[in-house]
């Protein structure tokens, strides 16, 4: 009790909560920006962290991070197009909601599902941040392999009304995520000869072609029609009773982002397309989702945000970084002195405490400024379109190139920005072909180790341990839930057909 | 026949089969191990691709009939070119020398076409950001110049 004590007070100088107030603020406006992200928001305040303290430093670092994974549900909601590859799952319900007129409740809704994921995440780290790592630990290639089967899924529940589309979308961005190197063998793949694709496709190229770049073309080629608008934007928080009645959807996302961040190799934007998935099955209110439900708002912010809370778990318990941006701050982390490892706990048991706090923190800091930060974008939105739209192109081109430096990244973003308009003109959905993206390389890598643990026997994943067989019952009940649904959806409408046909002579 | 085979759905949904089949050649052809994934992947594509053809065609099928109203040609694919040739040159021209007229060309459809306004808003969208990512914030960004200046 007194190490978090004195944690609190390490965690409240003038020096750390500045560094929140600047970082969250930075973060929330980069994370808005098309293109750029979490990465792009490290790398610019890194090198300003050097002069400072450990605690101000992740500070700073923090406020970044948790900022930007929330600033990009801003544009995602506004103008259809993700800030960042954590806030695609938002556009489901968030840009019908605009569409409804409805952008207030959508922002709030974002808002506020960010900052109960992200502070929810902040408890149960300080309090199961040891016991999570130890069971994160008994995660190997085939439970993996049954979780991303798992979270697969979503493109099945996305894709309704175009199951096929979407299937085939997802397999491209499946496809996609397997371009370059052979992740076991080293052994080039699909990169006809091009030395430059060796490194494989980047996610924020390709995320930034299909959302923003093709947002682009849609907007311009119905740039007479009534889409090409942009709404005011405001902010209004849900009522307690709104959070009451939707509370165990808010508890649900938070627990599903907290539980994959603690997972190595996973991240928020997975976390988010897992916690959509499960509130198409378990939603009371699942039949709205897709055409402006705030569950679906909830599902996917509060998970988001939890991850970045609970990424920490495997970083600093395990020294593994789940990913590009955690592996950022455990650098910073390693710049200041911090070691991330088993014997973290006990060697600066204090400081990690100061982080957790820090966290909480951030996620106020928040809710603070989401409405200062919202309202900059409603200035910005209020600008002709062609400014909006030559500031997203120029954005867009901006945060495909900065990730890894590759000019090659920006002739993949148009090339996807060009492909993306044409299938979304074909009616088909997007949000697959980021999922098999996203997705893919932990599915084959996972697979593949699998097969060689077990020797080419697959049958056995299914009886490989506890946590493997019960995530593939899961699936397998998942299963025969949607195709029982369907079936009876089928049924139903067939019913209603007929009625409908019997009904018509007597009425005529 | 042919009105619907050139329908924009069947097109694409022929085109998506036809690279799904020239992947899958590709896949067929590489190492088993590394190329176990790809295949699987890419034969799924193929079936659903498929699939999605025979249903455009049937779809489209009863429509042939029905006359279009001729329609303006679009400059999209204009913005489409302009996007993807600005990209490409960034490897060898830098990222600032592409990106003002596309910048610029992007103002001018989206019918920012006074003068001031269109030559104010390439130099603060297309140079500023530049400056700012590249110079200020330092960023590193395709460079024209080895020392990075342009």
């Amino acid at each position: 009790m007194d190490v978090i004590l004195a944690a609190v007070g390490d965690a409240f100088t003038w020096q750390a909560l500045l560094a929140i107030v600047i970082g969250t603020w930075a973060g929330i406006i980069i994370g808005g920006l098309p293109g750029l992200g979490s990465v792009v928001g490290l790398t610019i305040f890194l090198p300003f962290t050097f002069g400072m303290d450990v605690i101000t430093s992740m500070a700073l670092l923090i406020g970044v991070y948790c900022g930007s994974v929330y600033g990009g549900s801003i544009t995602a909601i506004l103008i259809n197009t993700p800030g960042t590859p954590q806030s695609a799952a938002t556009t489901f319900d968030g840009y019908p909601m605009t569409q409804q007129g409805r952008v207030d409740e959508a922002l709030g809704w974002a808002t506020f599902a960010s900052f109960f994921g992200g502070v929810l995440s902040c408890v149960l780290l300080i309090f199961c941040a040891p016991q999570l790592a130890k069971f994160a630990v008994n995660f190997g290639s085939i439970e993996v392999f049954a979780l991303v089967c798992l979270a697969m899924l979503c493109i099945v529940g996305i894709s309704r009304g175009s199951l096929l589309k979407g299937l085939v979308c997802g397999m491209m961005g499946f496809f996609f995520s397997m371009v370059g190197s052979d992740p076991i063998t080293g052994a080039d793949r699909f990169t006809f000869g091009t030395y430059a694709l060796s490194s494989g496709l980047d996610l924020i190229p390709v995320v930034v072609g299909a959302f923003a770049l093709s947002e682009v073309f849609v907007r311009f080629s119905s740039r007479d029609e009534e889409a090409t608008t942009i709404p005011e934007a405001r902010l209004r928080f849900p009522g307690l009773r709104d959070i009451g009645r939707r509370l165990i959807e808010l508890v649900r996302g938070s627990f599903i982002g907290s539980f994959v961040g603690a997972l190595p190799g996973t991240g928020a934007a997975a976390a988010a397309f897992i916690s959509y998935a499960a509130a198409q099955k378990l939603s009371p209110r699942r039949a709205n989702l897709g055409k402006g439900e705030p569950d679906g708002i909830i599902a996917s912010e509060s998970s988001n945000n939890a991850v970045t809370g609970s990424a920490f778990i495997p970083t600093l318990a395990l020294g593994i970084p789940g990913d590009v941006v955690t592996a950022m701050m455990m650098g910073a982390m390693v710049i200041h002195g911090i070691t991330p490892g088993v014997r973290l706990m006990q060697d600066q048991a204090q400081t990690v405490y100061a982080l957790f706090v820090v966290l909480i923190i951030v996620n106020v800091a928040m809710l603070v400024l989401s409405k200062p930060s919202i309202g900059l974008f409603r200035y910005l939105f209020k600008l002709p379109l062609g400014f909006v739209m030559g500031g997203i192109v120029m954005f867009s081109f901006i945060g495909a190139v900065s990730v890894r430096g590759n000019p090659l990244d920006l002739v993949v973003a148009a090339l996807t920005g060009i492909l993306a308009y044409v299938l979304r003109r074909g009616g088909y959905p997007l949000a697959p072909l980021v999922i098999g993206m996203v997705l893919g390389p932990a599915l084959e890598s996972s697979l593949r180790r699998g097969l060689l643990i077990s020797r080419g026997d697959f049958l056995s994943f299914f009886t490989h341990s506890g946590i493997a067989t019960t995530l593939f019952v899961l699936i397998g009940l998942f299963l025969i839930w949607t195709v029982t649904a369907g079936v009876l959806e089928w049924r139903a409408r067939a019913a209603t057909r007929r009625k409908a046909a019997s009904a018509q002579p007597v009425s005529e | 026949m042919l009105a619907t085979l050139i329908h924009p759905r069947v097109l694409t949904a022929l085109a998506l089969l036809v690279a799904g089949a020239g992947l899958s050649i590709t896949a067929w052809q590489g190492p088993e191990s590394a190329m176990l994934v790809p295949r699987i992947v890419l034969t799924i594509w193929c079936v659903m691709a498929l699939a999605i053809l025979v249903g455009e065609l049937i779809r489209q099928a009863p429509r042939q009939r029905t006359a279009k109203a001729p329609r303006a040609r679009s400059p999209l694919p204009l913005l489409m070119a302009a996007v993807l040739i600005a990209a490409v040159a960034t490897a060898s021209l830098g990222f600032l020398i592409p990106v003002l007229p596309l910048v610029a060309l992007t103002l001018w459809l989206f019918r920012i076409r006074r003068p001031l306004p269109l030559v104010l808003g390439t130099i603060v969208i297309g140079g500023g950001l530049w400056f700012l990512f590249h110079h200020v914030l330092m960023i590193r960004l395709p460079a024209l110049l080895t020392n990075g200046v342009i």
